[in-house]
């Protein structure tokens, strides 16, 4: 049995291609129930594509993806559908309806996925936006929001339906220091109170080893390593080291592969 | 699923049981306006002690019911209210507001 009591997701042997392209080759990750995951690496390591593999919006090529004890790339569009609403994301851009206020944009997935009265819908967006300390910014629109507050808004409308396994997409890129703090305590807050499951995709090194429970490092289509923020830090594997330590050039090199300098400078023949 | 229900008794214990969530909140919503509005007590105290599970919609309904009772004029006091109430509660920011009795 797979993605038992102790784990919410696991993926066992995935593969995701993109054309030619393998993003994922033969990947096994668990993200135990209950705890803060953050899942780490480079840009373009294929972070996002593995919260979407989780969030079933992609399909693997090969492989298994269990949440919550069933394995997602065997189940109809409709049980998909159920499944999910046990998600909730917060996406990197934030992805607030612009046209909407703040009090409707939190409505939003109340209003699509329940058929509660709206005096309850009402008690729940004011609960979530006090729960994000921006219940006085209800009448708001988003273009008159900060950068953090509409995060914390977007992180109100993720939690709205009471997620299970509450995803979060590279959360701290270009926000302040002042609303990364902000951002920090949120998503440990409703991890720890609410029971919620968090996955937490981000290369904000400092930020996500601080709240994560447990880390994996991803790059090269690979799982390089997992462990908790201390021993991959001290992690003896060069490549997890370059990655948590920030080092420009090592196992990852900084140049792309390029043809030969000189030759390309000063041409072929020795001159 | 959502198996859940609301019942009076005659001494004014309202008692919440089974699972809060999206799908039991509209039929429970409803059902607490009646019997809140025709309770014949000044005051009514809604026990939670058989809620099995509750999602933000249990807190929901725990404010529905105490605007019902302030409209009908009646007392609404809280009682056995379950760990992950108490928790969506005070994440909420709830805590002072909820008549809860010791």
């Amino acid at each position: 049995m797979s993605a038992g009591n102790d784990c919410a997701v696991e993926l066992k042997g995935v593969t995701f291609k993109r054309g030619e392209r393998t993003i994922f080759d033969n990947v096994d990750i668990i993200i135990p129930r209950g705890k803060v995951t953050g899942i780490m690496g480079p840009s373009g390591c294929g972070k996002t594509t593995l919260l979407r593999l989780i969030a079933a919006q992609l399909k693997p090529s090969a492989g298994e993806v269990w949440v919550n004890g069933r394995n997602l790339p065997q189940l109809s569009r409709s049980e998909l559908f159920d499944m999910r609403k046990q998600f909730g994301v917060l996406f990197q851009s934030g992805a607030l309806f612009t046209d909407l206020d703040v009090f409707e944009n939190v409505a939003f997935p109340l209003r699509v996925h329940t058929a509660l009265p709206e005096e309850m819908i009402r008690d729940i967006v004011l609960m979530k936006l006090q729960a994000v300390g921006l219940r006085g910014a209800v009448e708001l629109m988003p273009d008159e929001l900060s950068g953090g507050m509409k995060r914390r808004v977007a992180l109100a409308r993720a939690i709205a339906l009471d997620p299970q396994i509450l995803m979060y997409d590279e959360p701290f890129v270009g926000q302040d220091p002042i609303a990364m703090g902000v951002l920090v305590r949120l998503i440990r807050l409703l991890n720890d109170a609410l029971g919620i499951t968090s996955i937490v995709v981000s290369h904000d090194l400092a930020e996500t080893a601080s709240i994560a429970d447990y880390l994996y490092v991803v790059g090269d289509s690979q799982v390089l390593g997992h462990g908790t923020p201390d021993e991959l830090m001290n992690s003896a594997n060069p490549r997890i080291r370059q990655f948590m330590q920030g080092i420009p050039d090592g196992p990852v090199p900084f140049h792309f592969p390029a043809p030969d300098y000189r030759e390309q400078l000063l041409g072929g023949d020795d001159a | 699923m959502s198996e859940a229900n609301l019942t009076l008794a005659a001494d004014g214990v309202l008692s919440l049981v089974g699972v809060l969530d999206y799908r039991s909140g509209p039929a429970l919503r409803e059902q607490g306006r009646q019997l809140i509005t025709g309770c014949t007590k000044g005051s009514v105290l809604l026990d939670c002690a058989g809620v099995s599970k509750s999602s933000s919609v249990g807190l929901a309904l725990v404010l529905a019911f105490m605007r019902d009772a302030r409209g009908a004029g009646k007392q609404l006091a809280l009682r056995n209210l379950p760990e992950d109430m108490r928790e969506i509660a005070q994440v909420s920011g709830l805590g002072d507001l909820l008549p809860l009795q010791a």
